[in-house]
């Protein structure tokens, strides 16, 4: 039995359609990611989980039950607010205690011991008689974590979480998410616009855009074979390249005369296609002064128009036509702006896409999750006189 | 260059463009409070044209006064009452508002008019609904078997009436006040209850009220302003201050001590110490409300 199930669920302000239609399935103690830009529904859709909106079409199930018209202190759901939502005027410990105190029937003292035990859990012992005026922005989630925990809900709901941390504040409270949901193992649902969140935390990741999932994976496949333009663009930072190309058989050709090969067999099954979209991730194009330029095909000459060095790698803009492609090169790569370049695509790692629908019609063969390359790759790294170095 | 402009430099500019200001202060103002002062320390005649001084002979007059102690104790309870009534009344109603979805607006107007009428028009429409001879309310009070609503003759039920018409006048200043505070609330904190179950006495008692306590604090002290002071016209045209001293609040037998008995001494007397009580009560309830109010976080 799936822990949540939305079946074609709809949610329309008057004449506003926030979410169309979507349609998901929430496994017992996954931990599955809403992401998306603004307005694309994420949030209406969990608030519809919680029963803080009501559902204007299509069926909502949690634990089996169908619960479209149940109040949300029926669903056994607990939520975490971005804005923490914690009662100014309470002790930490209260704030943890109050919604189970005044609606349920639970002894003080089961009530006492069950906060310490969150407290303990969220190392928050020491905080419990602060009031939230006095606690720091990770000390306050902390607090709304543990409330929900006190709860003990068949359910976490968290809406944009970390969004109100700083960054580094960010990345510590991510992972000390992740350990919990680990340790608890209870079902989470978890919305974000920050894809890293996205792809670091989930299980699985569901990118929505204009109130529907454009796609639902594991962030691996999310990255290595997007479903459309939209998630490909989406997940990845630098975000993927994409260009228009002209399919001529068992290659695709851009307008500069860059000629990436691509697999007649899966082109295919595309009949009649013969314009699309190119998709090439900036870690997948190489880039070489014009000197050093590779032979063949997949090489295209182009010109540098910024650099932007990020320590562990650089970033170079180029313009390839009428485009603009980044390329991410090694960190201590020299290219300045106004340099002619050569730009190679590694035909094993591009995509098509649709230039209509924007949905992938094509996946090099090297993309597929966990195929035997990357396997080998990974052994090669770790062997002996490989490389790469071995582990002791 | 950089020039050193600083607003208002020339103080006889400044002293120009406040002069307005201080001219109505001091006319309207500090003189009455000087005159009031003076008056209270002198025994007067014809309104005050022929005048003898007595020192503190006024005060003494009112500390032994049974009538003045008894529109003091009058005084007091009406505040109490008037203040406590219209306040838990108007948190009642304001939360129902902010709690309802639909005809927000109607229900909102239909709550606050009776704060938009002049206090005269008021009390004279009241009046004839209430009175115990004409009055269409009285008749359906006194359908109930042996309910009598005479509160021209009886003192306690003519107390109550002149509150309850004092609590339904200002029930729409609190209002507008306390649904605006209640909106001020983060909604998420609504929202985390009904996750919770938390019911809607619980989430007002606990809640709200703490959270709005600035606002609650600002509203005891303009609504003990209000009892003290803004009841005169009610209490002037329904009840006269009758029957028997019932109704005689502080701020009419002061009026009545100054224009009807011609005493502006001992009115004078009686204004500054309606003006101390009332000081000292303002200065305890913003101690009060600085101690206990709750702030934001």
């Amino acid at each position: 039995m799936t822990a949540i199930e939305l079946d074609s669920v709809t949610k329309r302000f008057e004449d506003v359609t926030a979410v169309d239609g979507i349609s998901l399935a929430v496994e017992p103690g996954e931990f599955l990611v809403l992401v998306g830009p603004s307005g694309c529904g994420k949030s209406t859709t969990l608030r519809m989980i919680a029963g803080l909106e009501t559902v204007s079409d299509g069926s909502l199930e949690i634990g089996g039950e169908r619960v479209n018209g149940v109040e949300p202190k029926d669903r056994d759901v607990a939520m975490v607010f971005q804005n923490y939502a914690l009662f100014p005027h309470m002790t930490a410990e209260r704030n943890m205690t109050f919604g189970a105190d005044a609606a349920r029937d639970i002894s003080e003292s089961e009530l006492s011991k069950r906060a310490a035990e969150v407290a303990e859990m969220l190392g928050i012992e020491d905080l419990l008689d602060r009031k939230p005026a006095a606690l720091s922005g990770g000390e306050r989630q902390r607090v709304a974590i543990g409330r929900a925990l006190v709860r003990e809900p068949s359910v976490f709901l968290m809406d944009e979480p970390l969004s109100n941390l700083d960054a580094k504040l960010r990345i510590q409270m991510r992972t000390e998410l992740a350990s919990l949901h680990r340790r608890l193992q209870t079902t989470t649902v978890y919305v974000t616009h920050d894809q890293t969140e996205a792809m670091t935390l989930g299980d699985r990741v569901a990118v929505m855009n204009d109130g529907h999932a454009e796609q639902v994976a594991p962030p691996q496949e999310l990255y290595d074979r997007p479903a459309t333009r939209f998630v490909a663009e989406f997940i990845g930072e630098p975000a993927m390249n994409v260009f228009p190309v002209e399919v001529h058989g068992d290659s695709v050709v851009h307008d500069t005369g860059l000629e990436v090969p691509v697999s007649a067999d899966e082109m295919a099954a595309q009949d009649g296609i013969d314009a699309a979209d190119l998709g090439v991730r900036p870690e997948d194009i190489g880039i070489a002064p014009l000197d050093d330029a590779p032979a063949g095909t997949c090489t295209a000459t182009a010109e540098v128009t910024v650099t932007e060095p990020l320590g562990d790698s650089l970033l170079v803009h180029c313009r390839l036509g009428d485009e603009t492609v980044q390329v991410s090169t090694t960190p201590r790569a020299t290219f300045e702006p106004g340099e002619r370049v050569a730009l190679t695509v590694d035909a094993d790692r591009s995509h098509l896409f649709d230039r209509e629908t924007g949905e992938a019609v094509y996946h090099a063969p090297k993309t597929a999750v966990g195929s035997s390359e990357d396997r080998t790759q990974r052994a090669d790294a770790v062997a002996p006189g490989a490389g790469g170095e071995e582990i002791q | 260059m950089v020039r050193d402009i600083r607003a208002f430099d020339d103080s006889r500019a400044a002293a120009v463009f406040l002069a307005p200001t201080l001219a109505v202060l001091v006319l309207f103002l500090y003189y009455p409070s000087f005159e009031t002062f003076r008056l209270s320390l002198y025994e007067t005649l014809l309104l005050g044209q022929q005048t003898t001084f007595v020192g503190l002979d006024n005060f003494v007059t009112l500390a032994t006064s049974p009538e003045y102690h008894n529109s003091l104790f009058v005084s007091f309870a009406f505040a109490a009452v008037v203040v406590v009534g219209s306040l838990t009344i108007a948190l009642f109603v304001a939360y129902q508002l902010y709690r309802v979805d639909k005809w927000r607006s109607i229900y909102l107007v239909a709550a606050i008019w009776p704060y938009a009428l002049p206090p005269a028009v008021a009390a004279t429409v009241l009046l004839f609904l209430l009175h115990p001879n004409l009055g269409v309310i009285t008749h359906y009070i006194e359908l109930i078997p042996g309910v009598e609503f005479d509160w021209f003759t009886n003192g306690p039920l003519a107390f109550g009436v002149l509150a309850v018409v004092a609590i339904w006048k200002q029930l729409g200043y609190n209002i507008v006040f306390l649904l605006a505070a209640l909106h001020n609330v983060p909604e998420s904190l609504a929202e985390t209850s009904r996750l919770d179950g938390v019911g809607s006495l619980t989430m007002l008692r606990e809640v709200y009220v703490p959270l709005i306590s600035p606002t609650l604090g600002f509203l005891v002290v303009m609504d003990t302003i209000y009892a003290f002071f803004a009841t005169f016209p009610l209490v002037d045209l329904m009840t006269s201050g009758g029957p028997n001293g019932a109704t005689n609040l502080l701020i009419f037998k002061l009026y009545r001590d100054a224009f009807e008995f011609n005493s502006l001494g001992l009115a004078s007397a009686e204004s500054i110490v309606l003006f101390g009580i009332v000081s000292i009560l303002m200065l305890a309830q913003l101690k009060l409300t600085g101690e206990y109010a709750h702030y934001g976080a």
